[in-house]
């Protein structure tokens, strides 16, 4: 085995871990989905590790993932929709003493994700690898597969909707 | 600049994706135009909003866990390598390399005595593997007093099991393992979403030996002997913190020893 170029995968693929994941999380809004389709990138990410050249591995293994996350969605459609929900360990063990501020951050962050999770998978996608993978305009169309034009009126797009859920494009009096 | 030309440009005004002539049109537009101001204010707050507020998730234990195992496997590369690259990869890599790369559990071979390099080895395994699904916990709770006694019997010592959810370090549970040839204890706690697994067994040497760290494969291996127990604590979760926790999982409580 080559164990030489599996341990330059993990030294070159492996620290993009938490954005793949991230990613799938948002696509397949379900955890244990995102597990078993990020642990199928990974594995396929090392196979087609021969025909990565140094570029960003990061936008190429967010690539495998999100056609990963296409597919295994095409294969269980409609099978479920699971709301997104702390399920962590840790995250049973909160301060019991969470302050009105925090309570508030909360509900505005599940509102938050909320508003992503009832967006069209397409528009979700943009928002996620801008917002939060922070890809440019060039990444995100070679991610995709679609040109930049696409991406930018997809962006564009799902930022009017998300702006509509959470009350931002409301007129100010000023 | 018209209106429209403006709300067509204005997202990549926004991700500043535009050549520095467009932006300095959008930017004299937006600086005669209310309208497109008011536009302009809202897609800047939304995407600030989703940048402050959209959780960056991060990959589970467990997930890492499965990924490294899956790829410690034989078969994880074979469909993208040929052979005559295997064989030249072989005859590149230098001699330590190769005793390097022949197993994935031999690191630390030179300068460890060989026991040591097996336990850390088993340890690591043992850790690896009890995140997989259902492979952590044979009793679950977060009471010492339901942990502690529940290895009565099924081992022949009595592991520590000090209480430290005060300091982040909420206890999960226990089980029994298969370590160095032997049945030992191995007490679960949680900090965060990672795991750390405490190992223990009585000791042939009876000589205390102080905490030492030691990396391996993205895992903090933490090993020391106090009152005739070796002890280990592995996890993923940063140096100093699982260094904090022996500290006080050492302070807390000295391991009963043999019985």
């Amino acid at each position: 085995m080559a164990q030489r170029e599996v341990e330059r995968f993990e030294r070159i693929v492996l620290p993009h871990l938490d954005d793949a994941y991230t990613l799938a999380r948002y696509l397949l809004r379900d955890e244990h989905d995102a597990q078993d389709v990020v642990q199928d990138a990974v594995l396929r990410a090392l196979r087609y590790f021969d025909g990565y050249r140094d570029g960003d591995a990061r936008a190429w293994l967010l690539a495998i993932v999100r056609n990963c996350c296409l597919t295994w969605q095409r294969r269980h459609r409609g099978d479920r929709f699971v709301v997104p929900f702390a399920d962590d360990v840790a995250e049973h063990i909160t301060d019991s003493r969470e302050t009105d501020t925090l309570a508030i951050e909360r509900s505005e962050r599940a509102m938050l994700e909320r508003a992503i999770a009832s967006l069209p998978t397409e528009f979700r996608e943009v928002i996620v690898l801008r917002e939060i993978e922070e890809l440019s305009y060039k990444e995100i169309s070679d991610v995709v597969g679609v040109p930049m034009g696409t991406v930018m009126s997809r962006l564009a797009r799902a930022r009017k909707r998300l702006a509509s859920a959470l009350g931002l494009d409301v007129q100010e009096a000023s | 600049m018209s209106c429209a030309d403006c709300r067509d440009a204005m997202n990549a005004y926004v991700d500043d994706e535009l050549m520095p002539d467009e932006r300095r049109d959008v930017q004299a537009h937006l600086a005669s135009c209310a309208d497109c101001r008011r536009e302009h204010d809202v897609l800047a707050a939304t995407s600030r909003t989703l940048k402050e507020g959209l959780v960056r998730h991060r990959a589970p234990d467990v997930l890492k866990a499965r990924i490294r195992s899956a790829l410690a496997q034989p078969t994880a590369f074979d469909q993208s390598v040929p052979p005559p690259k295997r064989s030249w990869l072989r005859l590149a890599a230098a001699g330590v390399m190769i005793a390097a790369a022949s197993s994935a559990l031999t690191f630390g071979a030179i300068r460890r005595p060989p026991a040591q390099r097996t336990a850390t080895a088993d340890v690591l395994t043992s850790h690896i593997r009890s995140l997989m699904p259902g492979h952590l916990l044979d009793i679950a709770s977060t009471d010492q007093h339901n942990v502690k006694p529940w290895f009565n019997g099924r081992l022949d010592l009595s592991p520590s099991v000090p209480r430290l959810d005060s300091i982040g370090f909420p206890l999960l549970g226990g089980r029994v393992d298969y370590v160095s040839g032997r049945s030992v204890a191995a007490v679960v706690y949680g900090r965060r979403q990672h795991i750390i697994n405490v190992f223990s067994w009585p000791s042939s040497d009876a000589a205390p030996l102080a905490p030492s760290v030691s990396t391996q494969k993205g895992y903090h291996i933490v090993h020391w002997r106090n009152e005739g127990m070796e002890m280990w604590a592995v996890s993923d979760l940063n140096a100093g913190e699982l260094e904090q926790f022996v500290a006080r999982f050492e302070a807390s409580e000295t391991p009963t020893g043999a019985r």
